[in-house]
């Protein structure tokens, strides 16, 4: 077709985060995972001996279970496995400047626009380079009330009874094969504490890059919301298009005192070569507030159903995703939530977009458990598919074993109307134009709960990936 | 989530559910004097069923029902010997003597309306079966499944078994297929048209055994049939196993409506599958009804396989102390410009469980499907459980689906509204419990269905 020629000489269509930095790390295990890597990323780390000892035990949990046979096509994951460096070192320490970062890492990050959105809109941001924090940082009147926003490891270090009061308490290590495997080689990832009452009116962010070809990426966060605070935490991801397949399995572990409120962003736009199987949850406790945004929309194969298990009476959690699958992309993707006091309410929202041989998945679980009175929930799935080779499932789960509680579940698939198309064009806009519109209107009730920057950025890019998908 | 942690071990510690009653030479007992091409069905059944496991809680099929706990198949007994004793003199069913017949089996049959034939079933074998002659003389086909092996042999060689139900579709599909005693076969050639229905009535009354029973219901292009398939038993105290098998072909244009009503007694574990093949333009429509049982598990897949086909899918539970209902439905929508639609609500007092599985799987070209699916739930109790997994699974682009599920209480609202007009609270719940369930049967308002289960369930509620 004479109109995807034309959009193909303006490239528009390529994934515009592909570039790889030259430079050599400080350390790189072997490939492949072994009692050896976990001892050497134990080592490089300076870790207390429970530390080691918790991450061998891990290991040991990861080898003894299967791989999953649900979910997305994980047939050739091991020996992908086998081929990946768990670990990579790309700097000796962590940086509080962005001046003191090697050159070629901060001009990375400059380029994918981080220190410039850091000094107009954010608190604080954290920027992970392969395995390590290469930079972190909050504003002074954030440190100043006690607010503690660093790299893991410095939580481990600087908040040791904190830390070890909470880590592997929401997702313990034998939760999941991958929640196992990040518990035993776990490298980077944000160490949050917000202090009762502090309310901070800008996000924190966390960015992961993966650079190296090859790689695999086990960032690790710990996020405690105290009683009455209010925070939200960004975090974006990107890696350049290598032909073969990465690796990123992060454990996000948050718990949310009572009264506090807490959202938790992602916008996961990995090169279509990454394996991304994460593990998010969420403890909400008395009349605390939970809310997951989760944009997924790069990577080959994502699976994560960020969860949240509503502990105290009032609790209310609720899980906004949005999933963006092209071609050769399986997103599976969804929310958990688990009613397990009186009067919790929940919500789920999910919007997917299947195109070319792209396929979206939404698995979901709403539980409500005996006890849990006047438990509400809805879900509701939406799933637009754009052509005939496009794919979309919804494996909703719902287990209900108390009757004073009200549950819902609602999905539609559809397509883009001719009808609609036609009427757009016939005032005057093209069948791409037409297209990008409706689309973005499918996706605006999420969108439009992004911070501006990350909402224009979501539209560009439905927009460019719209480009040459009709005719 | 349900327990996935542990490994299920076979049923009774018994590899693969091969027992004193259950094994070859059951088969071969069963089939004697059978022509060779059932025979050896059988035997490829038997050796399907040997080789698949038994299905743990790990199949996401077998999720929320945990046979391990609910089925001992080790302590049934099964009697097919005495049958094939009867069915090899060829002799006419003997007559059936409704008077006779124990209170609950001719309470049933006294109930029903007018019909355009009868068959009656005890303990898995056929003791009456009677049609209209009019319809006889067009050619209508209404038999036990045991005569027809010798009167219908090719219809049975190419149908039984094979297209809707063969053995590889599961370990339990295999048992039957293997083991069935007898059953019904209907045929109703081109053109036809039924007026009134066909009702079965089945009844069990020995305790602790296993029964199978197939039915087979072949309508020829443009005919129509509806079908009333109804069990019943006594409460037994020793577990006993009712498996049926339903096989529905609906060729070109015919319309056809398959009715089951499950009114067995406590101690009953009931298997049912059924398998539903719509052809071009055909209608074809179920109504799964389950009351009894301790537990009644029913798989049902329906396939769409010529274009403008239709099927209703209805289904409705009432449970109560005691029981656990599984339903697993699947919508098959393999031909373009087919359309199904499946409602199925449950209501649970005490501690019963209801699951709900079902799927709508819109295949590569099946384009301009509609497909929808809605489970709706009730709690009457703050023990009862409902389980729900409505899933899609959609490869064409050009579709209308949808799903929905809801599980909550009786909606206050109603309760007051009907309690100021001067009605008592329990006659409020009664109400609004059977409006929430006649919905259903409202969508298939065959004659006498509606009466029967309405009043059945009334009675259930005011016991209650």
């Amino acid at each position: 077709m004479p109109v995807n020629d034309t959009i193909q000489d303006l490239g528009l269509d390529e994934y515009k985060y592909h570039f790889i930095t030259e430079d050599e790390p400080v350390f790189r295990s072997g490939r492949g995972l072994n009692e050896k890597v976990v001892r050497e990323i134990s080592a490089q780390k300076d870790e207390p001996e429970w530390m080691l000892a918790s991450r061998l035990k891990a290991l040991e949990i990861y080898n003894a279970k299967p791989m999953p046979t649900w979910g997305g096509d994980l047939s050739k994951l091991e020996e992908v496995l086998d081929q990946i460096y768990f670990y990579v070192r790309p700097q000796e320490k962590m940086e509080r400047s962005w001046d003191d970062v090697p050159p070629s890492i901060k001009e990375t990050f400059e380029r994918l626009g981080i220190p410039e959105a850091e000094q107009k809109v954010l608190a604080g941001v954290g920027a992970q380079y392969e395995s390590e924090m290469v930079y972190h940082s909050l504003k002074k009147e954030w440190d100043d009330k006690g607010v503690i926003f660093d790299s893991i490891e410095d939580g481990l270090k600087n908040h040791p009874e904190l830390f070890r009061e909470y880590f592997g308490t929401v997702i313990p290590a034998a939760d999941n094969k991958f929640s196992a495997m990040n518990a035993a080689v776990w490298s980077g990832g944000s160490f949050v504490y917000i202090p009762k009452g502090v309310e901070l009116d800008t996000p924190l962010q966390a960015y992961f890059r993966v650079n190296q070809e090859q790689m695999g990426q086990f960032e690790r966060t710990l996020i405690i919301a105290d009683e009455g605070s209010r925070a939200h935490y960004i975090e974006g991801c990107t890696a350049p298009m290598y032909s073969t397949e990465s690796f990123h399995s992060g454990v996000i572990e948050i718990v949310v005192k009572p009264g506090a409120h807490f959202r938790y962003t992602t916008i996961q736009n990995w090169s279509t070569n990454m394996y991304n199987l994460v593990t998010q949850r969420s403890l909400v406790h008395e009349n605390a507030t939970m809310e997951w945004l989760d944009g997924n929309l790069g990577s080959k194969l994502t699976m994560k159903y960020p969860s949240c298990v509503l502990l105290g009476e009032g609790a209310h959690g609720s899980i906004m995703s949005i999933a963006y699958a092209g071609d050769g992309q399986h997103q599976d993707t969804g929310g958990k939530v688990i009613h397990a006091a009186p009067n919790t309410t929940s919500s789920i929202i999910s919007k997917s977009i299947s195109k070319g041989t792209g396929r979206s998945t939404y698995r979901g679980l709403c539980k409500v458990y005996e006890g849990a009175v006047n438990a509400k929930s809805n879900v509701e799935c939406d799933a637009l598919l754009i052509n005939d080779t496009s794919r979309t499932d919804t494996y909703p789960y719902i287990e209900i074993e108390e009757n004073r509680s009200n549950i819902g579940h609602e999905a539609t698939v559809s397509k883009v109307g001719d009808e609609q198309l036609f009427y757009l064009m016939s005032r005057g806009m093209s069948e791409e134009e037409a297209m990008a519109l409706i689309v973005r209107g499918f996706i605006e009730p999420i969108a439009k709960l992004l911070p501006l920057e990350y909402a224009v950025e979501l539209n560009r890019l439905i927009e460019l990936e719209m480009e040459g998908s009709v005719g | 989530m349900s327990d996935t942690s542990t490994i299920d071990q076979p049923i009774g510690g018994l590899m693969e559910g091969i027992t004193d009653a259950f094994n070859a030479s059951a088969v071969e007992a069963v089939s004697g004097g059978e022509p060779a091409w059932l025979a050896n069905r059988r035997t490829e059944a038997w050796s399907a069923y040997e080789r698949t496991p038994l299905p743990t809680t790990r199949l996401e099929e077998w999720r929320y029902t945990n046979l391990r706990k609910l089925l001992k198949l080790d302590r049934l007994g099964f009697d097919g010997v005495s049958l094939d004793a009867a069915v090899a003199t060829g002799s006419d069913a003997e007559p059936f003597d409704l008077a006779g017949a124990p209170e609950a089996l001719r309470a049933a049959m006294e109930a029903d309306h007018a019909a355009s034939g009868h068959v009656v079933e005890i303990d898995g074998r056929i003791v009456h079966v009677d049609l209209d002659p009019e319809l006889a003389s067009q050619g209508v086909v209404l038999t036990s499944l045991r005569r027809a092996v010798a009167d219908h042999p090719d219809a049975l060689d190419r149908h039984l078994a094979t297209d809707a139900l063969p053995a590889s579709r599961g370990k339990f599909q295999a048992l039957n297929a293997a083991l069935w005693t007898d059953g019904v076969f209907l045929h109703v050639p081109k053109g036809v048209r039924l007026e009134l229905p066909v009702r079965v009535t089945r009844y069990l009354t020995k305790p602790g055994t296993a029964f199978f029973n197939r039915t087979l219901i072949l309508a020829d292009a443009a005919s129509q049939v509806s079908f009333v398939d109804e069990g019943l038993s006594a409460d037994f105290a020793e577990q006993t196993l009712f498996s049926s098998a339903v096989e529905v072909i609906a060729n070109d244009g015919a319309q056809v409506q398959y009715v089951s009503l499950q009114r067995m007694g406590r101690g009953v574990f009931h298997l049912q599958q059924q398998r539903t093949l719509a052809g071009r333009d055909s209608t074809l429509d179920t109504l799964n009804v389950a009351l009894g049982a301790s537990v009644a598990r029913t798989d049902l897949n329906a396939r769409l396989l010529g274009p403008g086909a239709n099927s209703d899918m209805l289904g409705l539970c009432f449970g109560e102390q005691g029981q656990h209902f599984d339903h697993n439905t699947s919508q098959d929508h393999v031909a373009p410009h087919a359309k199904s639609d499946l409602l199925y609500k449950g209501a649970l007092d005490g501690n019963a469980r209801s699951v709900f599985r079902g799927i709508i799987k819109v295949h590569k070209n099946a384009q301009q499907t509609d497909a929808y699916q809605t489970n709706r739930n009730l709690l009457l109790s703050e023990h009862a459980r409902a389980d729900s997994l409505p899933n899609l699974e959609i490869e064409a682009d050009d579709v209308k689906c949808s799903h929905g599920a809801t599980v909550g209480q009786l909606d206050q609202e109603h309760l007051f509204y009907l309690m100021s007009r001067g009605l008592s609270r329990d006659r409020a719940e009664r109400l609004v419990v059977l409006g929430f369930l006649g919905e259903v049967l409202s969508r298939l308002p065959l004659g006498g269905v509606v009466e029967k289960v309405t009043r059945i369930i009334e009675e259930r509620l005011q016991h209650g």
